[in-house]
């Protein structure tokens, strides 16, 4: 029997309301698929589109950016600028004609433990049904 | 839109610089930042000149684009204000440069006069150097005719090489003159300043200019679709890509010679990029193969969500790859969709703010996950 595809996926989250919001969903004990590498970074603004890049070219199957509500942000306006640098990196991957349904944005606070595990769940699922980053097996050789 | 006219007298190049020697006479500006013709006579330098006499080798329009003019003048520049004043002659894809880097605080133009002038593009730096005679001849016919296809790919396809949309402090108008007359139209209260005292107001009519540059433009705009839409098929999607770079060799030339890539330390060639044998013998493993030097479309896409937001397809990228990779065209057709994202073309204005450094509070909820 052919065993079940499990994604990957490289979750940056802010260290202010998403990680929080990751950490709850852990500690509530809330069921999520074993897909998600956390990287906490302590702004999702310091997500340069570069590291995004990075995973993805790697083979992750998925990468999230999760970061606190826009007008939540703990440095006021951080979100609004992550939100631009997404913008742009969706912009660049779509133009490429590269599989930019792999990058997601996300906004969970940290009370929204159940939030962040609908997150996670309902993106494994989505990967799921892309299948495998063709980039794993792709090389220009 | 009024202008000067100026008589020409020998060549566009002599009376230009003759204007230009007015300029210092006048103490209207101190030095000169000018492209000038090397010693061995096969390239041109940047050049800042104060002294008149060592002029007769400056052509504000060179056949070729050796260095980006933003580069040399953010060298200048980028520790602070000239304290002189320089006037600086360069193509309009170099002005649109400069305006990005000085909302980048890379150059500061405070004292500095932005002239431009109509281009009909610049020669493949490898086709000029192979036969430099040839070149000069071959440019000559170029800025006759106008729409000659040996100018470098990216400026065949370059919609903004001439015209009202250039943002310098004076424009020097070739195109739709008359035969022996150039125009000199002054688009800052710098540039205007200037004609006035030098005793040549612009009072005359540059209608013809306007319907020419309007018209070439439109045909500029065509090609471009065109190229593009030809140009996309080639390279977009992973297979395409991972082939169209595959004949990079990681030189970063495109990176070192790009005008926008200003960064001090740039990730690429940073300690992050560096990995241990483990990470690359994990990474064969799983592909089966893995090419060295490794990461190259890391680097190109990554370049391309660094400055594709103020590309302003100069090309400087592709004259520099040794391998004849399109990078300029590559790079501002995915420069062209982001920026048609946020609204923003570089190098248009100096007021409107850099995409990133902006935002508004309700927008881009199409690329947010709810």
């Amino acid at each position: 029997m052919e065993k079940e595809f499990t994604p990957k996926i490289v979750g940056f989250l802010c260290n202010w309301c998403s990680y929080a919001g990751a950490d709850l969903a852990g500690t509530s004990k809330l069921k999520m698929p074993p897909s998600l590498a956390v990287i906490r970074v302590m702004c999702s603004s310091r997500v340069d589109p570069v590291l995004v890049l990075r995973a993805f070219l790697r083979g992750a199957d998925g990468v999230l950016i999760a970061g606190c509500h826009p007008g939540d942000c703990h440095y006021e306006k951080g979100n609004y600028y992550a939100r631009r640098r997404f913008a742009l990196l969706k912009s660049v991957v779509e133009t490429l004609e590269l599989d930019s349904e792999r990058l997601q944005l996300s906004w969970v606070s940290a009370s929204e433990g159940p939030r962040f595990q609908q997150v996670v769940t309902e993106f494994t699922e989505k990967l799921k049904k892309l299948g495998p980053n063709p980039m794993q097996e792709k090389t220009s050789m | 839109m009024k202008g000067a006219i100026l008589k020409i007298e020998n060549s566009i190049e002599k009376t230009i610089i003759e204007f230009l020697k007015k300029g210092l006479d006048k103490k209207l500006f101190d030095a000169l930042l000018i492209p000038v013709k090397v010693p061995a006579g096969d390239s041109y330098a940047w050049v800042l000149v104060q002294d008149k006499a060592l002029l007769e080798d400056a052509n504000p329009l060179p056949p070729v684009m050796s260095v980006q003019g933003a580069k040399a003048l953010s060298s200048i520049t980028r520790r602070g204000k000239s304290n002189k004043k320089i006037a600086a002659i360069m193509r309009p894809c170099e002005i649109r440069a400069s305006i990005e880097l000085s909302k980048l605080q890379q150059i500061d133009l405070e004292n500095i006069c932005l002239v431009s002038i109509d281009c009909p593009g610049a020669l493949p730096l490898k086709d000029y150097l192979e036969d430099t005679k040839k070149g000069i001849d071959t440019f000559k016919k170029v800025i006759k005719e106008w729409g000659n296809e040996s100018v470098r790919p990216i400026c065949q396809m370059c919609d903004k090489s001439v015209g009202l949309s250039i943002q310098s402090d004076l424009h020097i108008g070739i195109l739709g003159a008359k035969n022996n007359e150039i125009y000199l139209i002054p688009s800052s209260q710098k540039g205007k300043s200037i004609l006035e005292e030098i005793g040549i107001p612009a009072e005359e009519s540059t209608d013809n200019w306007e319907k020419k540059t309007k018209e070439f433009v439109e045909t500029r705009k065509k090609n471009r679709k065109k190229a593009q839409s030809t140009l996309s098929e080639k390279v977009m999607g992973l297979d395409n890509l991972l082939e169209t770079f595959s004949n990079c060799i990681n030189c970063h030339n495109c990176q070192s010679v790009c005008p926008i890539c200003y960064c001090r330390q740039c990730y690429f060639e940073s300690e992050k990029m560096k990995l241990s044998s483990d990470d690359y013998l994990i990474r064969a493993e799983s592909k089966g193969i893995l090419r060295f030097l490794p990461d190259t479309l890391l680097f190109h896409i990554g370049r391309m969500t660094h400055m594709s937001l103020s590309c302003v397809g100069c090309g400087a990228c592709e004259d520099a790859c040794p391998m004849s990779i399109k990078v300029a065209q590559i790079f501002s057709m995915v420069g062209d969709k982001s920026q048609k994202v946020f609204n923003y073309t570089p190098g248009k204005s100096i007021e409107e703010q850099l995409p990133l450094k902006v935002y508004e509070e309700d927008e881009f909820h199409e690329v947010e996950k709810p």
